[in-house]
């Protein structure tokens, strides 16, 4: 009689085992099922998420320059697409705190490309206008980086000679780069 | 295993933990399944959201003086337009709510532009969409102001000058008429000089006021800020005058900076203290009704620069 309650009860022992085990499986299975739509959906969203800001600095870059901040207007002559005001972007450059996340992106310099200088120097209020580089805005690196988009824009100044004002104007790369999610 | 007897149903406690577990298996999956299309929704939400604040980009760029746009969402969608003016420039909040399933998505998630001023109703619902932008000066150029409207709305202009006819003419976008289409009722009536349209609109040579049914009355400058009331509700609008204010006193400080640099190199400009009066009306802009002040400022602003040797911008 006690032998038989022993096996009934190993027997039921074994079943609560069992139950445990599929118990176990059957969470893990969801948990490593749940864990793997998240994964996916998140490099989904991330490699969304990178695409748009990419979109953004590709169509930014091609209009960036004639936004108000930049655009020289009808200063250097009648209305000029893709005419970026020197003396505007110092200012601005000088400023930028007030325009941190306005763009939204991660940095924008002007490159003076034409006429050529060997050397590449950062523009700051003592050497202005001599100098080819205007770092609008940087990451907290304070240098360039991120991925880039350039485009080409005419850089123009007001200059002075023999007491006569002309207009200065140069060729530059306007580049302008967002962060790689 | 179930055995039937006399006394009714037995159930061994295997089977009866079997059954609360699977049922409990099937709602955590259910959950689970459910929080992923919420999920999915609100992703699909922000991405549209997102990706439409970023087509908008090119109609920003040209010195064209109207061009009109236009881009569909697969599925029906609601476009809210939220403005905030908080911050050095505000901020433009696009939230997309997509039709899925028999019910609209209920998202959160909102995205935003400093840079942006979209005019429009609060809530533009369609899958068609227009969008029209024009630069707005005042005295230079501020931005390009841009008119969301939906393929569902149909504007009659009733009366309007000729240059302002003509221009609705030239944009040729597919929901704006301005012949015969006075009696339908159909289409949002917009009345120049009119009364008891849905849209009444008093226009004296680019300056007057926008008057809609359960709103208040708006009050405009330019023909820019004129697209401006018709196309948005007086809250969106009253929003959008004061960030557009926002960027006046902006650039005006690169301006009086400008004014250092030209100086140096023998041009010189008296616009310094002009500027600082801009700035300070801009900043002091409660309500559309004090734009005509402005506005008379900008004008003389606007001439002394005309015919200044180093103009300004």
């Amino acid at each position: 009689m006690f032998a038989m309650v022993m096996i009934v009860d190993k027997k039921a022992q074994l079943k609560i085992q069992q139950m445990a085990f599929v118990l176990l499986a059957i969470t893990l299975f969801f948990v490593l099922a749940g864990m793997f739509a998240l994964v996916f959906l998140l490099s989904g969203l991330r490699g969304g998420a990178t695409a748009l800001e990419e979109k953004n600095a590709l169509l930014l870059v091609t209009k960036l320059a004639n936004s108000p901040e930049f655009s020289c207007g009808d200063a250097y002559g009648s209305d000029k697409l893709n005419c970026v005001d020197a003396d505007k972007v110092m200012v601005l450059s000088k400023n930028i705190d007030r325009y941190s996340k306005f763009w939204g992106v991660r940095d924008i310099e002007i490159i003076k490309i034409y006429p050529r200088e060997e050397e590449l120097l950062t523009c700051t209020l003592s050497n202005y206008p001599n100098c080819n580089s205007i770092k609008i805005r940087t990451g907290e690196s304070g240098a360039f980086s991120g991925v880039p988009h350039e485009n080409f824009v005419t850089l123009c100044r007001k200059e002075q000679e023999g007491g006569v004002v002309y207009n200065n104007c140069d060729i530059a790369k306007l580049l302008v780069s967002y962060d790689q999610k | 295993m179930v055995k039937l007897n006399s006394r009714g149903i037995e159930m061994s406690f295997t089977w009866i933990f079997a059954i609360i577990v699977g049922i409990s298996v099937f709602i955590f999956a259910f959950i689970l399944i459910s929080k992923i299309i919420d999920t999915g929704s609100m992703q699909s939400d922000a991405k549209v959201a997102k990706e439409v604040g970023v087509l908008l980009n090119p109609l920003e760029t040209g010195f064209e003086e109207g061009k009109t746009s236009s881009f569909s969402i697969p599925t029906k969608s609601r476009i809210i337009n939220k403005c905030y003016t908080e911050g050095n420039f505000g901020r433009q909040v696009i939230n997309v709510r997509q039709f899925s399933f028999g019910k609209w998505s209920t998202t959160d998630v909102d995205v935003g532009f400093l840079n942006k001023y979209i005019f429009s109703n609060g809530t533009t619902e369609g899958k068609k969409f227009y969008v029209f932008a024009k630069p707005f000066d005042f005295p230079f150029k501020i931005s390009d102001l841009i008119y969301l409207t939906s393929s569902n709305d149909e504007y009659c202009f009733v009366s309007a000058p000729e240059d302002i006819e003509n221009e609705l003419y030239n944009l040729n976008q597919a929901n704006f008429f301005t012949e015969d289409c006075r009696e339908d009722e159909d289409k949002i009536q917009v009345c120049f000089g009119g009364s008891g349209c849905d849209v009444n609109v008093l226009y004296d040579e680019g300056s007057g006021s926008v008057r809609k049914e359960h709103e208040e009355t708006v009050y405009f400058e330019t023909d820019a800020l004129m697209y401006a009331a018709i196309f948005s509700n007086s809250e969106t609008y009253e929003c959008q005058v004061k960030r557009l204010m926002q960027r006046v006193d902006s650039l005006s400080q690169i301006y009086m900076g400008k004014i250092g640099f030209s100086a140096s190199r023998g041009c010189n400009s008296n616009l310094n203290n002009d500027l600082v009066a801009l700035r300070s009306l801009a900043n002091g802009l409660g309500s559309s009704s004090g734009l005509n002040q402005i506005k008379t400022l900008s004008d003389d602003i606007s001439e002394i620069n005309n015919y200044a040797i180093c103009s300004l911008w």
